[in-house]
């Protein structure tokens, strides 16, 4: 593996380095490795059960890596634990919703913002910076509502408001469009670039292959747990390797077009 | 293989490691669960040398010991395997599978022995007929409808269900008379083995129980009926789509369920004494065995039902405990169950999905002005009940008085379950004995000058017990720390409160001189103490109205709602965990201080594990994340005590444990609890409720019949309209379906995995 610094000398905000993982006998993931800039969206992509959540479950600390490390801004943090990763500034939505049902959804928002008094010594105010995050998401109407009772692409929004909310330095994004309408699809995608603009670092996890086409600036590949691939979008489309593991599972996605919604 | 070629395997097998994992490699699991058995052995092997009795050890004794030992063993076995089974294939875990089993041991004995039935047919008709029976009643009833509930509901309905199931026997035989049932081939039937006598009853308990494992073992890997409970359980819906019937299955494993809690129940009875509680906590002790086999291995259930039945009779035969310890062999299956807890692994954060949680509504919060204007009208009708000006004769009599007290005790108790388990989620069935933490400390302390300030201290040293809890909790989730919260209300139980430094016993009178505050005596008994709690208890609803409104509130419900979720945003789930512990240990020593205060002298039984389950399970019923569940939970509680009183009945003798253990029970019916239900139905007649009277409004427009006219149709709709609707709405959801759910379901099949 190359050090901090990748090939064009931006030095990487986060690295997953050589991960594996095993369930039993089965490796999720082997020896897998990404790179995130900062100001950069990269994508990882690859067909269902390929790893790709497991992966996130790795850098964010949920899992712990029979193999390979986790290094933010240049530290080792593989042995620190989840909260401790947040603070540092590892932030994440999942695939499957984990809202808290039980709170408005202003108060989702705002648990993460009262959170960061911990580690975060500027004056803040929660209930206001909260609104303003929900507002910048684009769901303001919704601040007062339980989240139990809202439809899934919106609670998929509480989730993205929520994990701003911690003011993240890398924002992992674990299929943000999947519930969303197309509309929705595109704020998010103006959402995350403005992000990067601001200096994050996103990855995200995405079916959707327009809009991962559209708006990383290089992807990843992952299939039976490997990495096969890494390039920007246009090497990634004609990479053989990449379409021989699509092809018969999910060969049409590759040709550009959005999945029947 | 020689001590050298051993060594030479382990250095191969470590360098074999070292190639292939270059980089870091956690510990592995297996160390720290060593360290702690040997650990164990060798605490055990102290203790049982400190406390050794001296009684030979002859082929006699210790054979005698195996014998008695194995049978005890293969009770427990049986009952727990009857736990396992339905836990397999259900997922419900049955608190109610000990009192189960002893409800049809008293049926047994009614026929039995108060009937005179001849023994195998008053056997096959129990085992083989009623028993099943009632196993898929209680299946259809209430088991079905638990599969959606959140955890924490599921386990409160089980537990009602054992409280109903205690209330109704002690109803239908109730305990003024002696009730045995003999052995198999009576007392006197035995055989001998090289010196050991063996009753033909326990030589049949063991039979019974291989037999039974055999059985359980043939049906679960060669039946089709076997293999089709074990496929339910990894997927409902995908067994179903296999041809497997769930809900047969379902009735099956709660038949065999019921019929296996009947055996052991029927084979303990002539060992231990036919009594309501005693058998119920007998076959209680099989959950240690079920927790051995982590509730899904037959084997190991059966091995640990074993270990535990030799186990507490080597500790009768061979060691002498104190006064303080002589429940020793009581509580081995309690200590089992805490070592088995301490050996989980450490319960994984996990990212869960929250689809179970999606189907409730959140309640609307109570704030701190509406909280303080319930509780000035809460303490205004104390006030006027005290001071006989309600219409109620005997209210202000010092028995209404010593009534109002208890009701005000138990609702102060039962608050600190409100964090506990109502935001944060932890399931606790040990309020009482932090209670009785409590009540001993302020007894030591304070309780013979009358200082007010042994009250904050037993609530400041009953805490960090409330600690001490929290190490199981911050390692386990769900079942496991239910189990683990009733150990320790049982440990407490059998152990502690029963050490003479503790709860004297020859001590006799008033342990606890008058509370002097501020110039004011009050008795626990007197109109003052009364009019005091209320104020007490008044301010710790409003506290606890305003901390579920600050950040710690919204915390722990978030930690509630996803751990997974909460430790992303930088909360850390152990210290958060700890804190609601440390809190609800608190509260609930300082309600345990002022009940020892009411009742003046303290003794074991007023903090059994039994004793508190009614005082979870009545708060539950009232809605556990809502302060007012606990004056819902308080009044009911006396309420059932002023029904049995006013109306001399003898049905109604258990009705103190029959009446919460129903409720729990029909609670399936309505989740969110009843003050919730009862608030929602009186909050448009609050002033300030606009919100309320407008959903109000919107519910009774949503259920007006609309005039024809309205909906632009030219004459009434008719049923047959209604068919023709029906069928062409079926039809376009028909069109609708491959453009949407279809479509979208088939996109997420998962490839299966290399």
């Amino acid at each position: 593996m190359t050090g901090t610094m990748t090939g064009d000398g931006r030095r990487a905000r986060l690295e997953a380095r050589g991960v594996t993982v095993r369930f039993g006998g089965l490796a999720a993931l082997s020896d897998a490795s990404v790179d995130v800039r900062a100001g950069e969206v990269v994508g990882l992509i690859g067909p269902n059960g390929a790893g790709k959540t497991t992966l996130f479950d790795v850098i964010c600390g949920l899992r712990a890596p029979d193999a390979g490390s986790v290094v933010l801004e240049g530290a080792d943090i593989t042995g620190r634990s989840v909260h401790r990763r947040a603070r540092l500034g590892i932030a994440r939505t999942f695939q499957k919703l984990e809202v808290f049902g039980n709170l408005s959804a202003v108060d989702n928002v705002r648990v993460a913002v009262e959170m960061r008094r911990r580690w975060d010594r500027s004056p803040m105010r929660p209930l206001a910076e909260a609104a303003a995050v929900l507002e910048r998401v684009g769901i303001a109407a919704v601040a007062g509502e339980a989240v139990a009772g809202l439809p899934t692409g919106t609670a998929r929004l509480v989730e993205l408001a929520r994990a701003l909310a911690t003011n993240p330095r890398v924002l992992l994004l674990d299929e943000p469009s999947s519930g969303l309408d197309d509309s929705e699809t595109s704020e998010v995608a103006g959402l995350v670039r403005s992000l990067c603009d601001d200096g994050l670092a996103v990855l995200l996890v995405e079916h959707d292959m327009s809009f991962v086409m559209d708006i990383c600036e290089r992807i990843f590949v992952l299939d039976f747990g490997r990495i096969i691939a890494e390039g920007s979008p246009q090497d990634v489309r004609v990479d053989p390797a990449v379409q021989a593991a699509y092809l018969g599972t999910e060969a049409a996605p590759m040709n550009g077009h959005r999945q029947a919604p | 293989m020689s001590p050298n070629a051993s060594d030479a395997v382990g250095r191969a097998e470590r360098r074999d490691t070292a190639a292939d994992v270059p980089r870091r490699r956690r510990t592995p699991v297996p160390v720290r669960q060593a360290v702690v058995l040997s650990g164990l052995a060798v605490g055990a092997v102290v203790v049982s040398a400190a406390s050794w009795a001296g009684t030979p050890v002859t082929v006699g004794n210790v054979g005698g010991m195996v014998v008695v030992g194995l049978s005890l063993g293969a009770i427990y076995a049986v009952s727990a395997s009857g736990l396992v089974v339905v836990y397999t294939t259900t997922g419900v875990f049955n608190f109610a599978q000990g009192a189960v089993g002893m409800y049809w041991a008293f049926v047994y004995w009614e026929l039995r022995v108060n009937r005179g039935w001849p023994a195998p047919v008053a056997l096959a008709l129990v085992v083989l007929v009623l028993a099943p029976l009632g196993g898929v009643l209680l299946d259809r009833a209430v088991m079905r409808r638990l599969r959606n509930l959140p955890l924490v509901l599921q386990l409160m309905v089980t537990v009602g269900l054992m409280v109903a199931f205690m209330g109704i026997a002690a109803t239908q035989w109730q305990g003024d008379r002696g009730r045995t049932v003999l052995p198999f081939f009576g007392h006197t039937g035995s055989f001998e083995v090289i010196g050991v006598t063996v009753t033909w009853h326990r030589l049949i308990t063991i039979l019974v129980a291989a037999a039974i494992a055999l059985l359980l073992r043939l049906l679960l890997f060669r039946a089709r009926l076997g293999v089709a409970m074990r496929a339910v359980v990894d997927s409902r819906s995908l067994a179903a789509l296999n041809g497997a019937n769930g809900e047969a299955v379902s009735a099956t494993a709660w038949a065999i369920g019921s019929s296996l809690a009947a055996v052991a129940g029927i084979l303990i009875a002539p060992e231990s004494q036919l009594v309501v509680d005693v058998l119920t906590l007998v076959v209680i002790d099989a959950f240690a065995a079920a927790a051995v086999g982590r509730m899904r291995s037959l084997p190991w259930t059966f091995a640990g039902a074993l270990l535990l039945g030799v186990g507490q009779q080597f500790i009768r035969r061979f060691l002498s405990f104190d006064d303080g310890f002589a429940n020793m062999h009581e509580a081995l299956p309690t200590i089992l169950l805490f070592v088995v807890v301490i050996l989980l692994p450490q319960a994984q954060l996990r990212a869960r999905g929250v689809s179970a949680q999606l189907a409730r509504r959140t309640l609307r919060l109570t704030d701190v002005k509406e909280s303080t204007v319930g509780v000035a009208a809460l303490f205004m009708l104390v006030l006027a009940w005290t001071g006989g000006t309600l219409p109620f004769t005997d209210a202000w009599s010092s028995v209404g008085i010593n009534r109002g007290v208890t009701m005000m005790v138990t609702a102060i108790i039962m608050l600190s379950l409100v964090p506990l388990t109502g935001w944060a989620g932890q399931v606790s069935f040990a309020p009482l004995a932090f209670a009785g933490v409590g009540a001993v400390i302020f007894a030591k302390i304070t309780g013979d000058t009358g200082s007010a300030y042994g009250l904050v201290l037993a609530a400041a040293l009953t805490a960090p017990v409330g600690a001490l809890m929290a190490l199981p909790a911050v390692r386990l989730q769900g079942l496991y720390l239910a189990l683990a919260s009733m150990a320790f209300a049982r440990g407490f139980e059998l152990l502690f409160f029963t050490q003479t430094a503790v709860i004297d016993p020859n001590r006799g009178g008033r342990q606890f001189a008058p509370l002097s505050i501020g110039g004011w005596e009050l008795t626990g008994t007197g109109r003052g103490y009364l009019l005091a709690l209320t104020v007490v208890f008044g301010a710790m609803v409003t506290g606890l109205v305003a901390l579920r409104r600050s950040r710690w509130g919204r915390r722990w419900v978030a930690m509630k709602d996803s751990e997974a979720a909460a430790a992303t945003l930088g909360i850390n789930v152990i210290e958060t965990k700890v804190a609601v512990f440390v809190l609800s240990a608190a509260m609930a020593g300082f309600g345990g201080a002022l009940f020892g205060l009411q009742v003046g002298t303290l003794n074991v039984l007023q903090f059994e594990l039994l004793v508190g389950l009614p005082i979870v399970l009545l708060l539950v019923v009232g809605g556990v994340s809502l302060p007012a569940a606990a004056l819902f939970g308080g009044v009911n509680t006396v309420l059932f005590i002023v029904i049995k009183d006013r109306w001399d009945y003898s049905w109604l003798s258990a009705l103190e444990v029959l009446g919460p253990g129903i409720m729990a029970v029909v609670m399936v019916l309505n989740p969110a609890g009843a003050v919730a239900e009862i608030g929602r139905g009186f909050a448009r007649f609050l002033p300030w409720r606009a919100d309320a009277r407008a959903a109000y409004a919107a519910e009774v427009a949503a259920n007006r019949e609309p005039e024809p006219g309205e909906l632009g149709l030219s004459r009434p709709f008719t049923a047959a309209d209604m068919v023709a609707t029906e069928r062409a709405l079926s039809v376009a959801n028909e069109l609708a379906r491959p453009g949407h759910d279809g479509a979208a379901a088939a996109m997420t099949v998962e490839r299966p995995a290399p």
